[in-house]
């Protein structure tokens, strides 16, 4: 082996290396850019009145309060109501239907629901509960978040769970303690952090959902807290005020648009905070 | 336990090599502790006194073995035998002790012989002749036992030194009736006595050494208690 | 010194030493405390044990070993029935505890769990502080004043030789532990609920040795109150703790007995084979 093959070697690595990184730099450049201009333009509006004054008619100054606050009822109401039935069933996958036929059937459904475009999903609930009831309601709108949020702890809480080394399940087992005191006492805790941050990164992903709640909670202009009535958040009023041709109604779009990139970038660095620690208190 | 089969090679394949070069090293020693014997016995006959000396001189060669082996069993146990590669070592340790012993009366008898070279020879000395050809016959049987891993041959050995034990309580007798009868010959008598029990002693040995074979091929069962035949210890001056 | 060759009447043999001027006679032949009695078990369609009659001494310690995938540690399973938890796992034949087959489907497993411990290759202590790792099993099965809990931890502790090193972290993770410390605690974790036997998988496997030492001084301990029987894939630490020896060979017995014996001399080639490594 002559040194000249080393040398070619050397350079097609280097081409590749080179390659990977001008890739990596383009994504980057994109997602600098969006970042940069939510900044730029959402920061301008930021100011106090965001949180106190409700969604003005055009041409008034006003804030994003009751959007914030619908946002933050309806994902909250989301979670409750998807979550603890995603753990459930993710438990039951993972404890008792780990290679039956149900089990494959069970995880194949959740896999479609999990890739489900939302916009169906809010479809299915208008049918199901806005025209049964008559009217929008952010109840409708939490269900459909939670229709979201379903998926995805059922999956997450599967794998946390089977991630949970046998050796963990049968110790307690050979204890003597039956199964469902094992599983709640001991594999819960052992697949805490896991669970937690799938349940964290699915209320990321529904704060910014717009389609399921155009059809199930639509819009408020006024403060509301009637879970039985439309109610205001942050994703429709953006879609609305940035489509209308009023300049302030532009720049309060802007400022949700900066809240809810900055929360979410929030709750992604609690699941990695999460993560980090119980990985650390490991061997 | 009927296992004397040849066993499979060792998957380490450097364990069989130590084991055989162990082996190897144990006949040798064996050998030319059996050449000394030998040896001096001729070198009594001949009544050679430099021929002697040669052979004191060359018992450091057993010596030298020894050692060999000690530090060879010692690599050996490193590697934390079992079962039969634990009773090959123990065996090996024990035989080179008895096969040194061996090497040491061998050159002792060739010593006594330059003592007996001073006096006019005697006719016992046919008789110690005879005694030592059982005992070189006998280590030389017992070294094709442990080569061969013939526990049964091992066992023969060992109730043969039965005669040998019998030879030697005649020799001993005639040597006493030769004293009794010719004062002057009590000196060159005496020497002779005591090369005969050493000649005896390396029978002794022999059957140490077969035991060991024994042990190394079939472990833990022991051998019926052998029979002693000297009877050395009960002769008593006619009275 | 001479052996004897004992028939007990069961086709097996059971070896022991009379007493002679140089070695003092052990104890006549202990009592079986847990037999297996035509023992075989399936991985679905695959046998993995046949035919396994095997008696595990009271208070002795009984090494099983043998090559990967002889069945060693499917047979230890079988003995507390963890294997239960896998569909498609049978055992058939019997095995006595104390004189009752446990594998009658009326035997109660909590029972069984109770009686009998295990400690496992990989330490796996609970996600809790150390106190209650030890404490969950008694809970399960017992109600405890608070001043009698923590006697029966710290009781617990002491055994596994951990009570020194942890008496002023109780309330730690037990994850902080090292992890020959965790398997210490795995053992006390076992021993709180004070069974009457104790299967170790491996329980050395993945420490380091001084970690090991302190387990198998530990073992030697542990055995003038509990029956033990532990699978170890290490010839020289079977020789070194155990006082009987099992070797088995894809899926049968080969040979069983005293350990002096096994590993001086055994009666089987198969079993001198395995021992002298010259086969794997």
């Amino acid at each position: 082996m002559s040194a000249w093959h080393y040398t070619l070697r050397d350079a097609k690595n280097a081409l590749a290396h080179g390659f990977a990184l001008l890739a990596t730099a383009f994504g980057l450049f994109w997602l600098a850019w969006i970042l940069w201009t939510t900044l730029h333009n959402g920061l301008a509006a930021i100011h106090p009145a965001l949180f106190t004054q409700m969604t003005p008619p055009p041409g008034a100054a006003g804030g994003l309060r009751n959007a914030l606050f619908g946002s933050v009822l309806m994902s909250l109401l989301g979670v409750l109501l998807g979550a603890p039935i995603g753990i459930l069933a993710g438990t039951f996958l993972a404890e008792y239907a780990r290679s039956s036929w149900l089990g494959g059937v069970v995880r194949f459904v959740n896999d479609i629901l999990l890739s489900a475009p939302s916009i169906v999903l809010g479809l299915f609930v208008y049918t199901l509960v806005v025209a049964r009831m008559g009217h929008f309601s952010a109840l409708a709108g939490a269900i459909s978040l939670a229709f979201i949020v379903l998926p995805v702890v059922v999956r997450t809480t599967d794998e946390m769970l089977r991630l949970v080394p046998a050796q963990m399940r049968e110790a307690a087992l050979s204890l003597g303690v039956p199964q469902w005191k094992v599983t709640a006492q001991v594999l819960y805790r052992a697949a805490l952090p896991g669970i937690v941050t799938g349940i964290l990164l699915a209320l990321a992903r529904i704060s910014g959902e717009t389609a399921p709640l155009l059809f199930t909670a639509l819009n408020n202009q006024y403060w509301s807290t009637d879970l039985l009535a439309p109610m205001a958040n942050v994703p429709v009023v953006i879609f609305q005020y940035a489509m209308s041709p009023y300049d302030d109604w532009h720049s309060l779009a802007w400022a949700g648009a900066f809240v809810l990139t900055l929360f979410v970038l929030l709750v992604g660095l609690a699941a990695r905070a999460i993560v980090a620690r119980h990985r650390i208190s490991h061997d | 336990m009927q296992m004397s089969e040849q066993p499979h090679d060792h998957i380490v394949r450097g364990l069989d090599e130590e084991q055989q070069r162990l082996v190897g090293e144990l006949l040798r020693m064996g050998e030319i502790a059996a050449a000394q014997l030998e040896a001096s016995l001729d070198v009594v006959q001949r009544r050679d006194d430099k021929a002697a000396e040669r052979i004191v001189a060359n018992d450091e060669a057993i010596d030298l073995l020894e050692h060999e082996i000690s530090r060879d069993v010692m690599r050996l146990a490193l590697r934390g035998p079992l079962a039969r590669d634990l009773r090959e070592i123990l065996a090996a340790l024990r035989i080179a002790s008895d096969i040194e012993r061996i090497g040491d009366y061998a050159a002792n008898v060739a010593k006594r012989s330059m003592s007996l070279n001073l006096t006019p020879p005697l006719p016992q000395v046919r008789g110690l002749a005879a005694l030592g050809a059982v005992a070189v016959r006998q280590l030389r049987d017992v070294l094709d036992a442990y080569r061969d891993n013939d526990a049964e041959a091992a066992e023969r050995i060992r109730a043969r030194d039965a005669e040998l034990d019998l030879q030697y309580t005649s020799l001993f007798r005639e040597l006493l009736t030769y004293m009794m009868e010719d004062a002057r010959s009590i000196t060159p008598c005496t020497h002779l006595l005591f090369m005969a029990k050493n000649i005896e002693r390396v029978g002794d040995h022999v059957t140490n050494i077969a035991e060991n074979v024994w042990f190394r091929v079939r472990g833990d069962e022991v051998l019926s208690p052998r029979e002693r035949r000297d009877a050395t210890h009960a002769i008593r001056s006619p009275e | 010194m001479t052996n004897l060759a004992r028939n007990t009447g069961m086709n097996d043999t059971v070896y022991t030493s009379v007493a002679t001027p140089h070695s003092p006679a052990l104890a006549p032949v202990p009592k079986q405390k847990l037999s297996a009695r035509g023992l075989g078990f399936w991985y679905g369609k695959q046998q993995a044990i046949r035919d396994v009659d095997l008696d595990i001494h009271e208070r002795q310690v009984t090494a099983l070993i043998g090559p990967s995938g002889c069945g060693k540690s499917t047979l230890l399973r079988t003995f507390n029935r963890i294997y239960a938890l896998y569909p498609g796992q049978v055992a058939r034949g019997e095995i006595l505890l104390d004189g009752l087959d446990i594998l009658t489907p009326d035997y109660p497993l909590a029972l069984l769990r109770s009686k009998i411990g295990m400690v496992f290759q990989k330490p796996v202590p609970f996600p809790m502080t150390i106190f209650e790792n030890v404490a969950y099993g008694i809970r399960h099965h017992e109600r405890l004043s608070r001043a009698d809990m923590q006697q029966r931890v710290e009781g617990a502790l002491r055994q596994a030789a951990l009570w020194d090193e942890v008496k002023d972290k109780l309330k730690q993770s037990a994850l902080s532990l090292s992890g020959g410390q965790q398997q210490r605690l795995c053992i006390a974790r076992a021993v709180a609920l004070r069974p009457d036997v104790l299967l170790l998988d491996e329980p050395t496997s993945a420490l380091d040795p001084i970690s090991t030492s302190r387990v198998e001084q530990l073992i030697a301990e542990l055995k003038r109150d509990y029956t033990i029987v532990i699978v170890t894939h290490n010839m020289q630490q079977a020789a070194r703790v155990s006082d009987y020896t099992a070797f088995m060979y894809l899926g049968d017995l080969i040979e069983h007995g005293s350990t002096d014996i096994i590993f001086s001399n055994p009666i089987k080639q198969q079993t001198e084979d395995y021992i002298t490594g010259r086969f794997g």
